[in-house]
């Protein structure tokens, strides 16, 4: 199993100098396994250049695995190549968000006056494959897993397994201490010092015990850390972690590498820089490696392992 | 006047080192009158920086936004996500007490407003909707030839051919000087109409769709853009006094577009109209009009 970084950028894309290292594409992760159609998992704007890939290696069938719908997550897809060829198969993998059918989310961002090829022109063949949190299922050989996360809206987490590896996505989620993020808009953080209403306690406690449990021994863990503690702290409704979270998850869950992932669209590679290598140092004595997703990145999960 | 460039790319935002000469961000311009009033055109993901700017005051308006007491003029040529997708991380809009006037494409002020709600679903968007930003926007739809005066501004638009659709030309007049913002428009091979380029015409600075190379608009005209060829005949047809070409594919590196500029400039003299001088748009260019 390979895993390769097309967009690793958050809430939307940055080009410039700034982001030439890390990279300024929202998020976009393709899985490769050996003689299968690909996997790849949330279609930003890095969905672009893998399409262009594919295209070139001549795949039919894709299935893409879809954490949420906000814009960040799918706005590549409209310029994704293989969708305006003839005999391509896509398989779109997402929750089903409230009572709209996911074709029709979709079929939105395609629409009048938005875009001119509605989903319903494209050549290939799109199918909508509606996810309950929780299930189970299989992608030829490779095993799926998937688990909700805290986020407005509600994002879903995903775990793949194939050949005894396994990599796990966890993009958009909050920590589950200070605030449950559903389907209500939420203007302000909580104000200090006001507990936590009884049931989304428990909500949260069950939450975080499901992604533990979907983590357990991951290979390699790819988790949203937006946010520095102090940029978390000013807003926790936002839906998005810190790197300290994320090593909380980790560890509790045995993973063996922790990916830094869903970078803030106004930090800088150096930036970026001083926060892998801070974190790094913290886990020096760890069992845990950090390591941070940059576009172009090769992660492979085989013989050999990393 | 003063012209600000901020995004000056086609269809979908291009990251990375091939584009950092001329900037990937997708459109947006900004001019600020003697008055010190804003106006912004279009809102694609170059409307960041604008904002980021504005509140950190490194440009002449006179409002101050950062305290919420600003109004700001929108133009937006059409609603493709390109020209929109930066709106709802322009960092005024969050701040109340600020306005924003949008004037969009479409024939009532309902319609420009649900374009943009649209962008802010729940589905989509972690705003829910657009009552949830600070800011008060009044929408208005405009169709075809309309003029309207802000501030010092007197603005006019034209409804132009793009693809299947249209999307809005501005004129934009101050002190007798005349910018105009062409983006995303597509001839017919017969060339612009006698009306478009008398729209066009004698403008100190014209800002002109450039999306493609000639070879690549054989394959594409139906997609409603322009090549480099089409802005030099229509710059020449005009007698506009500068050319900025705009709105390059998002498959385009900086050397595509340094050698896109450098033909259209060849293709300038050879329609005798080398006195028109040339340049592409790039992110960060300022010019004073």
């Amino acid at each position: 199993m390979r895993v390769r970084f097309w967009g690793v950028r958050g809430s939307f894309p940055v080009p410039g100098r700034q982001t030439n290292r890390y990279g300024g594409n929202t998020s976009c992760v393709e899985v490769e396994v050996p003689g299968h159609a690909p996997i790849v998992i949330d279609a930003g704007t890095g969905l672009r250049q893998l399409g262009k890939s594919l295209v070139r290696n001549g795949n039919g069938l894709i299935h893409l695995l879809i954490s949420h719908t906000h814009w960040d997550h799918i706005q590549g897809l409209p310029y994704f190549s293989p969708l305006y060829n003839e005999g391509n198969e896509l398989q779109i993998y997402a929750r089903q968000p409230g009572d709209t059918h996911l074709g029709a989310v979709f079929a939105h961002q395609n629409d009048g006056p938005y875009f001119p090829v509605p989903l319903e022109s494209l050549k290939a063949r799109v199918q909508f494959n509606e996810l309950l949190e929780g299930q189970q299922f299989a992608i030829g050989d490779v095993k799926v897993r998937c688990t909700r996360l805290n986020h407005p809206w509600i994002a879903m987490a995903y775990r793949l397994d194939y050949q005894g590896k396994s990599v796990v996505y966890c993009s958009d989620t909050a920590p589950f201490r200070d605030i449950l993020l559903e389907h209500e808009f939420i203007a302000a953080p909580p104000s200090a010092g006001v507990p936590l209403d009884k049931m989304h306690e428990i909500q949260l406690r069950m939450m975080r015990e499901k992604l533990v449990d979907l983590c357990r021994g991951a290979d390699f863990l790819i988790y949203d850390t937006q946010f520095t503690p102090a940029e978390y702290e000013a807003k926790p409704h936002w839906g998005h972690s810190t790197p300290d979270d994320a090593i909380a998850i980790a560890r509790e869950a045995g993973a063996k590498t922790l990916c830094l992932f869903h970078h803030a669209p106004a930090r800088t590679d150096d930036e970026q820089d001083v926060i892998l290598a801070t974190y790094q140092h913290l886990l020096r004595d760890d069992d845990l490696e950090l390591v941070c997703a940059a576009e172009g990145m090769v992660v492979d999960l085989g013989e050999g392992g990393l | 006047m003063r012209l600000d460039v901020w995004g000056v790319r086609g269809s979908i935002p291009a990251p990375g080192p091939s584009t950092n000469r001329y900037g990937g961000n997708t459109p947006c311009v900004s001019v600020i009158d003697a008055n010190g009033h804003l106006c912004v055109i279009d809102m694609g993901t170059g409307v960041v920086s604008l904002g980021t700017a504005v509140l950190q005051k490194t440009l002449p308006i006179a409002e101050d936004f950062g305290a919420g007491a600003g109004e700001a003029t929108v133009l937006l040529s059409h609603g493709h996500w390109d020209h929109i997708q930066g709106f709802p991380f322009f960092a005024p809009v969050f701040i109340p007490g600020n306005t924003l006037n949008i004037y969009g494409n479409a024939r009532s002020a309902d319609r420009v407003e649900a374009v943009l709600e649209g962008q802010m679903n729940p589905q989509f968007s972690p705003i829910y909707t657009l009552k949830n930003l600070g800011a008060k926007i009044n929408f208005e739809g405009i169709r075809e030839e309309q003029c309207f005066r802000v501030s010092n501004l007197e603005i006019c638009s034209m409804e132009l051919p793009h693809g299947e659709t249209t999307a809005l030309a501005f004129q934009i007049k101050e002190q007798g000087k005349t910018l105009v913002y062409a983006s995303d428009v597509g001839y017919p091979i017969a060339g612009a109409s006698d009306a478009i380029i008398e729209f066009y015409q004698g403008a100190e600075v014209l800002i002109h769709d450039s999306t493609y190379t000639p070879e690549e608009q054989e394959e594409r005209r139906y997609r409603g853009l322009s090549s480099y060829l089409e802005a030099a005949a229509v710059a020449h047809r005009a007698q506009v006094g500068k050319l900025v070409l705009f709105h390059y594919d998002q498959d385009h590196s900086d050397d595509t577009v340094d050698e896109n500029v450098r033909k259209c400039g060849q293709e300038l003299e050879r329609l005798g109209a080398g006195q028109i001088e040339v340049v592409g748009a790039f992110e960060g260019m300022r010019l004073e009009i």
